[in-house]
C-alpha cells in the first residue's frame, strides 16, 4: 500500500512504546529525567504519613492514650473506633471533593516531573458536593493506599542518592576532619550499602584506605540510584494512570463518543458526496440527454419531411450516449453504495474485487460463521479501498488478500509486495478507514517500512 | 429578433449543448464560461442582452451563479439573468426576484427539453420580462398562507394564475390554454378582483404583484 511517503510511519502509539522502552535501557545515569524522579520520589514522601494506614495507626493510638492513658494494649474498642473515624474522614475527603483535588496534585506531579499525563476523571454534574457514590474519588484512596509500599521504595531508593554520596565523601572528609597525628585510635565510620540498615551500615572502615573502600562502594550505589528511582518512579507512574485517570467506563464512553461523532460525521460526508455525485453525473448527463432530444425532436418538425436529417441523427447519437453514460454513472454509484454481490456472502465480493483489480490478486478466504451484513460492508469496503491505494502508490506485482474468521473476529489483510513507506497521516484514505473500523470496536494496523513490502491488518468484531 | 447571450455552466456537455440551441434558435452566445467570476468578467466585456447562468458551480459549488446573477442585476440593470438549477429553492426565489421581477428567469435545468418554451423564456427575460419555473409557482401556491384568497378562484382561474406568475403575457396564456386573448384578460381582471389585487399592465409588475399576494 505504498502511500507516496517517505516517513516509516504505523500506530503512532507503538512508536512512542518503543522510544519509552529505548531510553530505559540506554538512558545515562546522571540525567535531567534522574533528577527529576528524585524529585518525585522526595515530593510523594509526606505521603507516608498523609495515608489512611497512617490514620489508622494514630487514631488507634489516640483512642487507647484518651481511653487509658497508653497503658497496657490498645483493645478491639479502641481498633473499631480508629476504623469508624478513618472511614468518616475518607468520607469526607471523597464527598468534599477533596480527594479528587489530591488527585489532581498527584496528576500534576506525574505530568511536570515524570511527563506522565493522564486525563483527569469526567467531573460529575452538579455542585462541590459530590457525595459518596463518586467512582473517582474512591480510585484517588486506592491510590494513597497503593502509594504507601511505593512511598517507601521510594524512601529506599533516595537512601541510594543519600548513602551513595556520603559514602563517595569519606575519603575528603577523612583528610578534612581526622588528620589526628599517628598513633591516636579512630572511630570507625559506617559505610552504606544497600544490604545494611541504614544508620549502622554494612561495614565500617577506620583507615584513609578504607575509605576508598567505602568510596567504590558509594560510586556503585550512585550508579544504580537512577535505575531504583526510576523503578519507583514508574511504577508510580502506573499507578496514576490506572487509578486517577478517566477511569475505563468514562474511556470507553470517551472512545464511544469520538467514534459516534466520526460515524455521523462519515454517514453526513457520504451523502453529500452521493448529493454531489448525482448532481454532477446523472442528472446533469439526463439533463443534456432531454435538451438533445429536444432539439431533434424540433428539428424532425411535425411533417414528414426532415430537413436535416444528419442533424437529427446526430443529436439523438449524442443522447443516446448520454443515457448510457448516465447509467453507467448509476451503476457506480449504486454499487459505491452497496455492491449487489455483497449480497451472496464477503468471499464472492471479495473474489469480482479481486477480479477488477489491476494488480493481480491472491485471494485467501476463510469465514466459518458468517459476519452481519454492516461488518461484511465495512470489511469490502476496506478491502475496495486497500486495493485501490495498492494500486495506485505501491508499484507492486502481486497483492495477497486474506480473509479468515476466528474467535468471534474477523481478520482481513490485504499485502502487497510494493514500495511501502504507506502514511495514515497523509491523505485521508487510510485514516478514514480507521476511523470507520473503529466505529463497531474494530482495528486497522499498518505494516510499511519504506521499501515494503505493505501489509495492513483489519481487525473486526464478526457481529456489530 | 436576435439576443446576445452569455453562458455560464460548468458541465461541459451541458454548455455545449446549451450554446447549440441558443445558437439554433437565432441568437447570439457571446461567451460560454464554466463559473461565477469569468461570468462577471464576460459580462463585463460583451454586455449581452440576457445571461444564462447554472446556480452551482466551482469553486464552492453552492450558489456562486446566484451571487453572480445579484451582483449582474445590480451592476447591469439592461442584463437579463436567467438562473439554471437542478433544484428550484424558495430562498433562492426570494434573492433572485428581491422586489423586482423585471429580466429575471429562474427555471429548471430539464425545461431546457421543452426547446420552445424555453425560447419563449429566453426571449422573455431578455426583454424585462419574467420567466419562474412551475415549480416556483407551485410550491408558492402550495405554502401561501392566502389559501382562502386562492381557494375563491375558479378551477381555470387558478391555472391562469399559475400560468401568470410564471411570467407569461396574456397572449403567451392563451397560447398555453388554446383560447383567446379575450377570454384570458377577463379570467385575469376576475382573478385580480378576488384577490383585491390593483390591475397592472406590465406583465413583470403584474408578476410581481401576484408572487408578493401569495408569499405575503
Amino acid at each position: 500500500m505504498g502511500l507516496p511517503a517517505r516517513t516509516p510511519a504505523a500506530d503512532p502509539s507503538s512508536g512512542d512504546r518503543r522510544r519509552g522502552r529505548r531510553s530505559w535501557r540506554s538512558a545515562p545515569p546522571l540525567t535531567r529525567r534522574a533528577a527529576r524522579e528524585v524529585v518525585f520520589c522526595l515530593a510523594g514522601l509526606p505521603f507516608i504519613v498523609f495515608n489512611p494506614v497512617a490514620f489508622f495507626v494514630v487514631a488507634v493510638d489516640l483512642s487507647w492514650w484518651i481511653s487509658r492513658g497508653a497503658r497496657g494494649n490498645p483493645t478491639a474498642t479502641d481498633v473499631a473506633v480508629a476504623v469508624i473515624s478513618v472511614g468518616v474522614l475518607l468520607v469526607l475527603l471523597v464527598s468534599t471533593t477533596a480527594a479528587r483535588r489530591l488527585g489532581t496534585l498527584h496528576r500534576r506531579l506525574a505530568a511536570r516531573l515524570l511527563g506522565v499525563r493522564v486525563a483527569p476523571p469526567p467531573v460529575p454534574a452538579g455542585p462541590t458536593w459530590s457525595g459518596l457514590r463518586d467512582g473517582a474519588g474512591w480510585r484517588v484512596v486506592g491510590y494513597l493506599l497503593a502509594k504507601l509500599p511505593v512511598s517507601l521504595i521510594a524512601l529506599y531508593a533516595l537512601f541510594f542518592w543519600v548513602g551513595g554520596l556520603l559514602n563517595l565523601s569519606y575519603p575528603l572528609l577523612w583528610g578534612a576532619f581526622r588528620n589526628h597525628p599517628p598513633g591516636v585510635r579512630l572511630d570507625p565510620v559506617p559505610v552504606f550499602t544497600p544490604f545494611g540498615l541504614f544508620g549502622d551500615g554494612t561495614f565500617r572502615v577506620a583507615t584513609l584506605g578504607g575509605t576508598f573502600a567505602a568510596a567504590a562502594a558509594g560510586a556503585a550505589m550512585l550508579l544504580a540510584a537512577p535505575w531504583v528511582t526510576r523503578a519507583v518512579a514508574s511504577t508510580d507512574g502506573w499507578l496514576i494512570r490506572g487509578l486517577l485517570g478517566p477511569g475505563r467506563l468514562a474511556r470507553r464512553v470517551h472512545d464511544l463518543e469520538l467514534s459516534r461523532a466520526s460515524a455521523v460525521d462519515d454517514a453526513a460526508a457520504l451523502l453529500r458526496r452521493l448529493e454531489r455525485d448525482l448532481h454532477d453525473g446523472a442528472q446533469i448527463r439526463l439533463a443534456t440527454l432531454a435538451m438533445n432530444l429536444g432539439m431533434a425532436r424540433r428539428k424532425l418538425g411535425d411533417g414528414d419531411e426532415v430537413a436535416d436529417a444528419a442533424a437529427v441523427r446526430e443529436l439523438v447519437d449524442a443522447a443516446l450516449r448520454g443515457a448510457k453514460d448516465a447509467l453507467a454513472d448509476l451503476r457506480s454509484l449504486t454499487r459505491g453504495i452497496h455492491p449487489p454481490v455483497l449480497d451472496n456472502g464477503l468471499a464472492d465480493a471479495l473474489a469480482s474485487l479481486a477480479a477488477d483489480s489491476a494488480i493481480p490478486v491472491r485471494l485467501d478466504t476463510g469465514i466459518p460463521v458468517r459476519p452481519t451484513p454492516a461488518i461484511e460492508t465495512i470489511a469490502y469496503f476496506c478491502a475496495a479501498e486497500l486495493l485501490a491505494n495498492a494500486a495506485k502508490h505501491s508499484f507492486a506485482t502481486t497483492i495477497t488478500v486474506r480473509v479468515a474468521g476466528k474467535r468471534a473476529k474477523l481478520w482481513l489483510s490485504v499485502a502487497d509486495d510494493g514500495t511501502g513507506g504507506a502514511d495514515p497521516s497523509r491523505g485521508t484514505g487510510l485514516s478514514g478507514l480507521a476511523q470507520r473500523v473503529a466505529v463497531v470496536d474494530g482495528t486497522l494496523r499498518i505494516a510499511s517500512p519504506p521499501g515494503g513490502p505493505t501489509t495492513v491488518t483489519v481487525e473486526l468484531p464478526l457481529r456489530a | 429578433m436576435s439576443v446576445r447571450v452569455v453562458i455560464a455552466e460548468d458541465a461541459a456537455l451541458f454548455r455545449a449543448g446549451l450554446t447549440r440551441l441558443i445558437e439554433e434558435d437565432g441568437h447570439q452566445v457571446c461567451a460560454a464560461v464554466g463559473d461565477g467570476d469569468l461570468l462577471l468578467a464576460a459580462v463585463r466585456e460583451h454586455q449581452p442582452d440576457v445571461v444564462v447562468a447554472d446556480i452551482r458551480m466551482p469553486p464552492t459549488h453552492t450558489d456562486e451563479g446566484l451571487r453572480a446573477a445579484l451582483e449582474i442585476r445590480r451592476r447591469h440593470p439592461g442584463t437579463g439573468v436567467l438562473v439554471l438549477s437542478q433544484y428550484i429553492e424558495t430562498r433562492y426565489t426570494a434573492r433572485l426576484l428581491q422586489g423586482n421581477a423585471a429580466g429575471v428567469g429562474y427555471l429548471l435545468k430539464e425545461r431546457v427539453a421543452d426547446v420552445a418554451e424555453f425560447a419563449d423564456a429566453l426571449k422573455r427575460v431578455a426583454t424585462g420580462g419574467t420567466a419562474l419555473d412551475p415549480e416556483v409557482v407551485g410550491q408558492l401556491l402550495r405554502v401561501s398562507r392566502r389559501a382562502d384568497g386562492v381557494a375563491a378562484l375558479t378551477p381555470r382561474e387558478r391555472h391562469v394564475l399559475a400560468l401568470m406568475a410564471e411570467g407569461r403575457s396574456n397572449a403567451g396564456v392563451a397560447d398555453a390554454l388554446v383560447v383567446t386573448g379575450g377570454t384570458v384578460e377577463k379570467h385575469v381582471a376576475s382573478i385580480f378582483d378576488k384577490l383585491g389585487l390593483p390591475p397592472d399592465e406590465a406583465d413583470n409588475r403584474r408578476v410581481l404583484a401576484v408572487l408578493r399576494y401569495l408569499s405575503s
